[in-house]
């Protein structure tokens, strides 16, 4: 299997930011416990904000640092909101664009999928579920899907439960037990502060850190 | 320190919902500053006034007001409730309230806050996008300047300053400089962080809505390396000292629906609230400061034994009062209110320690 560099910057593709951790290299070099050798979870993060920066790369910058102190990983993002219009004027699969193709590739070859989303007007954006349109019908089946998603109140915590994880039903993914919310209230500026969020990413990450590891191929 | 009971206006320019009538800015400013005279004499220790830029009130420059205020007074503490920093250069708000310290014999202090309204912003050229860093960022300049003078800083937002003379300095010591915080947990934890004292605003809602809100503080100035319980922290929170219980409710009542009518909004319009809802927002386990002289002791000892408080602030005549009811509301808060709680509180603290 190819391997995807962390720091792909393909149309709407960046690295993920990762101002925690020591050095500029994948975590891997850094992270405490992982045994030497051991194959890195190569992780794609789906981003369906369109602010830059934004809250929802603030939990999920969160959750990759968490997550990178529990296994070795590699991480790589695509901003949906950065594809264009190889993106936006595609009614099809095979409208796309090459650089989304490798975009839409790049999230169905991913050992973890991260779908990460703002909640607006009642739901993930139009934008998110336009890449999932893209994503073919069987590509995500048994594949391992973490939801992340924040939003203006905590009225809307069960975006995760009640939008984003039917979504991923149909594609008979397996959405791992855990997901992590959190309120505007919670960040300063898109820094998140509440220590509680901090607490709870790491609980429900310990949680499928197992799971998690045994699917790591990179 | 001593528990601390004060007053608090946004110079409100409303009409009176009993009489019609709605006081000219000429009028409201020196009622204003009345209302911080008669605090004085009665022996409150604190009087604020709020930041608002719109005809409705006359609390564009609070400073100014004050300034008024430290002359007709001679004890209270006048401080900002709270100055909108975020859209406001740290310089000029120093010059400003050391200037008041100054004046008032170093009696000036300074709730900064990110503001509930937004008006500042665009009238200061400032962008709401920059809500959050605009505010970090001048916090951080202003305590700069209360540090140290002359002052090199360095910002993103504003230009840096190279060895500037920034003067006066404070009367005494220092000039306090507290946080306004409305109840995010983010606001809570970076007001912890930096061990800044914490005005805990209580608009509406149970007495106990900013359990989390203190938890959160304390649990961050102590990881931080302050001494959490000693840092001050207050709730402000709206009212009215009546003479009986009954008679406080229907006073206040009618002005703050059409206070929180017009500043409070849903689907971009006021909205009623019920009397069954304010009466529920009195009643002794929510959060308004309105009944009688021993209601609100009860209540203001109920708020201190929750959140181990170090002063109240009460916001009266919200929404447009008659002069002469707010008079008589910061009277009874001075002689009858003040006294029993600083004594009950003062006991208390003796018994524990």
């Amino acid at each position: 299997m190819t391997t995807t560099s962390a720091t792909t910057t393909s149309a709407g593709a960046t690295a993920v930011p990762r101002p925690t951790t020591a050095g500029g290299a994948s975590s891997a070099d850094t992270a405490p416990t992982p045994d030497p050798g051991s194959a890195r979870l190569r992780v794609v993060v789906v981003n369906g904000s369109p602010s830059r920066p934004s809250k929802t790369m603030g939990l999920t910058s969160v959750v990759l640092d968490t997550l990178a102190e529990m296994l070795p990983t590699e991480a790589s993002q695509v901003d949906v909101y950065r594809l264009g219009h190889g993106f936006t004027d595609a009614t099809s699969r095979d409208e796309v664009t090459p650089d989304v193709e490798s975009a839409l590739h790049r999230a169905e070859e991913a050992d973890l999928l991260v779908a990460a989303a703002p909640v607006f007007r009642g739901s993930y954006p139009g934008m998110f579920k336009h890449f999932f349109d893209l994503v073919d019908q069987y590509a995500l089946a048994n594949k391992a899907v973490l939801l992340v998603a924040t939003g203006g109140s905590d009225r809307h915590a069960l975006v995760l439960e009640h939008a984003m994880r039917p979504l991923f039903a149909f594609f008979q993914a397996m959405t791992v037990p855990v997901a992590f919310y959190a309120s505007s209230g919670d960040f300063d500026g898109t820094l998140l502060l509440n220590p509680r969020v901090y607490g709870r990413v790491q609980m429900g990450l310990q949680d499928v850190a197992g799971l998690l590891r045994s699917r790591a191929t990179g | 320190m001593p528990f601390e009971i004060g007053i608090m206006t946004f110079g409100e320019v409303t009409t009176d919902p009993r009489t019609g009538s709605t006081p000219s800015p000429r009028q409201r400013v020196r009622e204003t500053v009345e209302q911080a005279r008669v605090a004085d004499q009665v022996g409150l220790d604190v009087f604020g006034v709020g930041e608002h830029h719109r005809t409705d009130f006359v609390g564009s420059a609070p400073t100014v007001l004050l300034a008024a205020a430290a002359e007709h007074t001679e004890n209270i503490r006048l401080t900002s409730s709270v100055t909108v920093l975020s859209s406001d250069d740290p310089v000029r708000v120093w010059e400003q309230f050391a200037t008041i310290d100054q004046l008032s014999g170093g009696r000036a202090e300074i709730i900064a806050g990110r503001g509930s309204y937004s008006e500042s912003f665009p009238l200061f050229g400032y962008d709401l996008g920059d809500y959050a860093e605009l505010f970090r960022e001048k916090l951080d300049l202003l305590l700069a300047i209360r540090e140290q003078n002359p002052l090199t800083w360095q910002g993103r937002l504003r230009p840096s300053l190279v060895d500037a003379d920034i003067a006066p300095r404070a009367f005494g010591d220092t000039i306090p400089v507290w946080v306004g915080v409305g109840g995010s947990p983010a606001s809570a934890v970076s007001t912890g962080r930096l061990g800044l004292p914490m005005a805990m605003a209580l608009l509406l809602g149970p007495i106990t809505f900013h359990e989390r809100t203190l938890a959160l503080y304390r649990e961050a100035a102590a990881s931080a390396g302050h001494d959490a319980d000693a840092l001050p922290v207050s709730i402000n929170t709206h009212g009215y000292v009546g003479a009986t219980s009954q008679g406080a409710r229907d006073l206040m009542y009618p002005s703050f629906v059409q206070g929180m009518a017009e500043n409070n909004h849903q689907r971009g319009a006021g909205f009623p609230l019920s009397r069954p809802s304010f009466d529920a927002l009195s009643a002794p386990g929510a959060g308004l400061l309105v009944g009688s002289p021993q209601e609100v002791v009860d209540k203001l000892l109920a708020y201190h034994e929750l959140y181990g408080l170090d002063r109240a602030i009460v916001h009266m005549g919200f929404g447009g009062m008659a002069q002469k009811d707010h008079l008589e509301a910061i009277e009874r808060l001075g002689t009858e209110v003040a006294p029993v709680v600083r004594r009950e509180v003062a006991a208390a603290e003796r018994s524990a320690a």
